[in-house]
């Protein structure tokens, strides 16, 4: 287990190095520049190439990657060419938003469909099952911005209420950081439970027809006992897996989202770094996220040998 | 183990809930009509004015920062030598008064006992660190080309300052009065390295805190030159991006002034709690040629489709009726626009179009592509339209929309055949004319070049007399619209949401955002 540990860690250096050069050539390709977007129409034949100058996009493109990548090599991602501030820095602070905001819509996905999930499975081909199922339906096809949109209406609208706008984290004032959080968190979660609900409702459904399911119901187990200890165990690793992935993705920042409820989180300050081609902070995050989601997957595999102690790592 | 998971997941949910339901009246009608805050810093808060900006400040420095989303906040925070008042005549600022011995030589009196937000008094060694900050090549200011005439600058005394400039220049005080002139404390320069995450000035706000793609906090100057002004606590632009955020936000008290697009203005109208609040603005929407491209070199192409365009249609469907005709100079300008309305090619006449066309040579009409930027929505709205009006006298054209970043590469390089646009014409009407048409204007990216234009944007530039210089930018306006480098649209009127709460706020062309009296009613 720990060599296999290791040998994937070790494989995250081709794949870091791999997308360092991807993103690297991406953002170059890209037309505008930051020069072009930072000066618009005012711009000076004069200024411009001072602006270069000072960014070191007047070095040739190896150079300019060789600049870039032996800083990250030791830590150092470099400065915003907007901000001025160190890139890092400004990646982990909003991390911590994008990490809440990813816990707290997965915990709310999860008390919601493992346990309708499972019942959809238990009462199968009722109306109970069919209700769950549209639910998750819908969970999965109403796109996240139409339902934040018609949250924020409804709520405006009718009870003129309107989440707090401006950030505060968690330590520093728990209520009015989780005033701010619910709404977004909600409306992420519930896409995330469509998917986990419908993945869970037919997993559970096939490993209760299962032989050995029956062979612990004829030991006398009692059907709680037969759900919770056995089928939904045996059950959890597509679950996981898709968790897994959900949980790569939200971790990546989501951008509508974040824009819609005024959330400075990582999906922000990509798109913002984009919009401006501020191409430390835009190579840096996504250099970073590109390892939180091999991480993320790393330890989801991980996971599987705890779960199904038949799958072991050599 | 599992029991503890449990509770633990128990008691998270209810604390979720208590915290959703809780203070749910804060941003309520009732409370955020107060000013109310629920951010926990109430000393400050009940004169509070919280913006809802729609884009995200760009830094913060004045001399280098040209994005609106920037100037709005750092304008609050710096002052100038002089300012505009709203009919665009010239007033003191920093400098109390100004004189100019002669042609080439200026003397700015400053005003005494202003001092910058940290305490250190302002002074004419700050203003002459200011400008030689702009000057500096290493600053890449955006506002270097607007003083390369001058000269020296002179410290006479700690209250007067002299500019020598190399040539007369009639701009040169309408520069002066620029917002990204301002005058900037080269202690705080050097403390921090530049100025695009500070801002320390003079003006009537300090600046607090700036928390990335969230909010920047401003607070109330105590010492403001200006005697019991001003009246507000502090003013918070929060970052809204999302239209219907900013609608939901007003709507419910949460923010007390935001911009909201024209086809969403009418569901501000309904709403009784709201005040719609307009001014002309000092922008034009253009449709602009690259001249050196067939078939845009024959001026009578152009001159025909000027013809082939209905301004009317223009003001009417994509402005919703509020805007009006413009020339180069548009009439918030006051003295220096010219009535457009009578001009011979903004006459709408689709058969005399045609007729120019045969005799350019292109009876069959041709094809072409409209660049214009997705980013505004207004701009892509324009070139539809124009798509289809260009239609009737035979042009086929295609719309590409560019990134906005992608766009500015596509206007620098002149690698378009036409661009759908919108300008702002400055403050004076040298950068209306010169800047943009002149041979070697830093924005002429049109190919355009005409002597007659040139020598009028020269002697406009060394003419002081005001009466002259009128008549110079008149003739140098009539020509533009004749040569038609570029079809001047409409000057469109720009619209504040704002709370019935806030008063003594009313915006204009000069000073969208003069908050000096504004108050919020409790």
């Amino acid at each position: 287990m720990i060599a296999y540990t290791i040998r994937r860690l070790l494989m995250l250096i081709p794949v870091l190095f791999g997308i360092s050069v991807f993103i690297f050539l991406i953002m170059k390709m890209i037309p505008g520049d930051v020069v072009s977007t930072m000066l618009g129409t005012e711009a000076t034949d004069e200024s411009r190439s001072q602006l270069e100058k000072q960014f070191g996009l007047n070095l040739p493109i190896y150079q300019q990657y060789y600049n870039w990548i032996s800083g990250v090599l030791v830590g150092d991602f470099g400065v915003s060419l907007r901000t001025g501030k160190p890139v890092l820095g400004d990646i982990l602070n909003r991390f911590t938003l994008t990490l809440e905001l990813t816990l707290l819509s997965a915990f709310l996905s999860w008390i919601i469909a493992i346990p309708l999930g499972i019942i959809a499975a238990i009462k199968r081909n009722t109306s109970t099952d069919f209700g769950v199922r549209i639910i998750s339906l819908l969970g999965v096809s109403v796109p996240n911005f139409a339902l934040a949109t018609l949250l924020l209406l409804i709520l405006s609208v009718f009870f003129s209420y309107y989440p707090p706008s401006t950030y505060v984290s968690l330590v520093e004032d728990p209520v009015k950081n989780l005033q701010m959080m619910i709404l977004p968190s909600i409306v992420l979660g519930t896409a995330m439970a469509g998917a986990v609900m419908r993945m869970t409702r037919s997993t559970v459904l096939e490993v209760l027809r299962q032989d050995f399911i029956r062979t612990i119901r004829a030991k006398g187990a009692s059907e709680r006992v037969v759900i919770f200890n056995h089928a939904l165990k045996n059950a959890m690793i597509p679950i996981l897996t898709i968790i897994g992935m959900q949980i790569g993705v939200l971790l990546g920042g989501t951008v509508i989202i974040e824009q819609i409820f005024s959330l400075p989180g990582l999906g922000q300050l990509v798109l913002t770094a984009i919009n401006q081609r501020d191409y430390p902070v835009v190579q840096g995050a996504v250099l970073f996220i590109a390892f939180v989601f091999v991480m993320i997957n790393l330890i989801v595999d991980l996971l599987y040998s705890y779960l199904d102690p038949r799958i072991t790592y050599k | 183990m599992t029991k503890k998971i449990k509770i633990f997941s128990l008691l998270l949910l209810v604390v979720m809930v208590m915290a959703a339901c809780s203070d749910n009246n804060a941003s309520g009608d009732s409370d955020a009509d107060s000013g109310s805050d629920s951010g926990g810093d109430s000393k400050a808060a009940n004169q509070l004015l919280k913006i809802g900006n729609d884009q995200e400040p760009a830094g913060l420095d004045p001399h280098k920062v040209p994005a609106h989303s920037s100037i709005r906040i750092y304008e609050k925070v710096y002052d100038s030598l002089l300012t505009f008042d709203e009919n665009m005549e010239l007033q003191p600022e920093l400098a109390k008064e100004w004189e100019q011995p002669d042609d080439t030589t200026y003397i700015f009196t400053l005003r005494e006992g202003v001092t910058f937000h940290n305490g250190d008094k302002m002074t004419a060694e700050d203003v002459k660190y200011s400008y030689e900050r702009i000057l500096d090549e290493e600053t890449a200011s955006i506002a270097k080309s607007y003083f390369d005439k001058v000269e020296s600058i002179e410290v006479m005394s700690p209250t007067k300052i002299k500019f020598n400039l190399s040539e007369t220049y009639a701009p040169f005080l309408s520069y002066v009065a620029s917002t990204n002139a301002a005058i900037v404390s080269e202690k705080v320069v050097e403390e921090n390295g530049d100025l695009m995450q500070v801002a320390v000035g003079t003006g009537p706000f300090k600046f607090e805190e700036w928390k990335p793609d969230n909010y920047v906090e401003l607070s109330k100057n105590e010492d403001y030159y200006k005697e019991g002004q001003p009246k507000l606590d502090g003013i918070r632009y929060i970052t809204m991006k999302d239209e219907s955020a900013r609608l939901a936000a007003i709507r419910t008290g949460e923010v007390h002034l935001t911009t909201l697009s024209s086809q969403s203005i009418p569901l501000a109208e309904k709403n009784d709690k709201l005040d719609v609040k307009g001014y002309q603005s000092t922008e034009y929407s253009y449709v602009g040629f690259n001249v050196d491209k067939e078939p845009f070199d024959n001026k009578k192409v152009r001159q025909a489709i000027s013809l082939a365009v209905n301004r009317q249609e223009v003001k009417d469907i994509v402005w919703k009726g509020d805007a009006i005709l413009s020339g180069p100079i548009p009439e918030s300008m006051g003295k220096w626009a010219i009535d457009v309305s009578e001009e011979e090619l903004y006459q709408h006449d689709i058969e005399k179009a045609k007729q120019l066309l045969v005799e350019a040579g292109y009876e069959d009409g041709f094809e072409t592509t409209i660049s214009t930027a997705s980013t505004y929505p207004d701009m892509i709205d324009t070139a539809q339209l124009l798509q289809q009006q260009f239609e009737k006298i035979g042009i086929k054209a295609d719309i590409k929309q560019l990134e906005w970043g992608q766009y500015i590469d596509t206007w620098k390089s002149g690698d378009h055949e036409m661009l759908v646009g919108r300008n702002s014409s400055g403050s004076d009407p040298d950068r209306s004319i010169s800047f943009f048409f002149s041979t070697d204007g830093s924005a002429n990216v049109w190919g355009f070049s005409n002597d007659k234009i040139d020598s009028l944007s020269e002697k406009g530039r060394t003419t002081t007399d005001k009466e002259k210089r009128r008549e110079i930018y008149n003739e140098a306006q009539k020509k533009l619209i004749e040569t038609s480098p570029n079809l001047f649209l409409v000057s469109p009127k720009k619209f504040f949401i704002v709370r019935n709460n806030v008063e003594n706020y009313t915006p204009s062309a000069n000073e969208p955002e003069n908050f000096n009296e504004t108050i919020i009613k409790q």
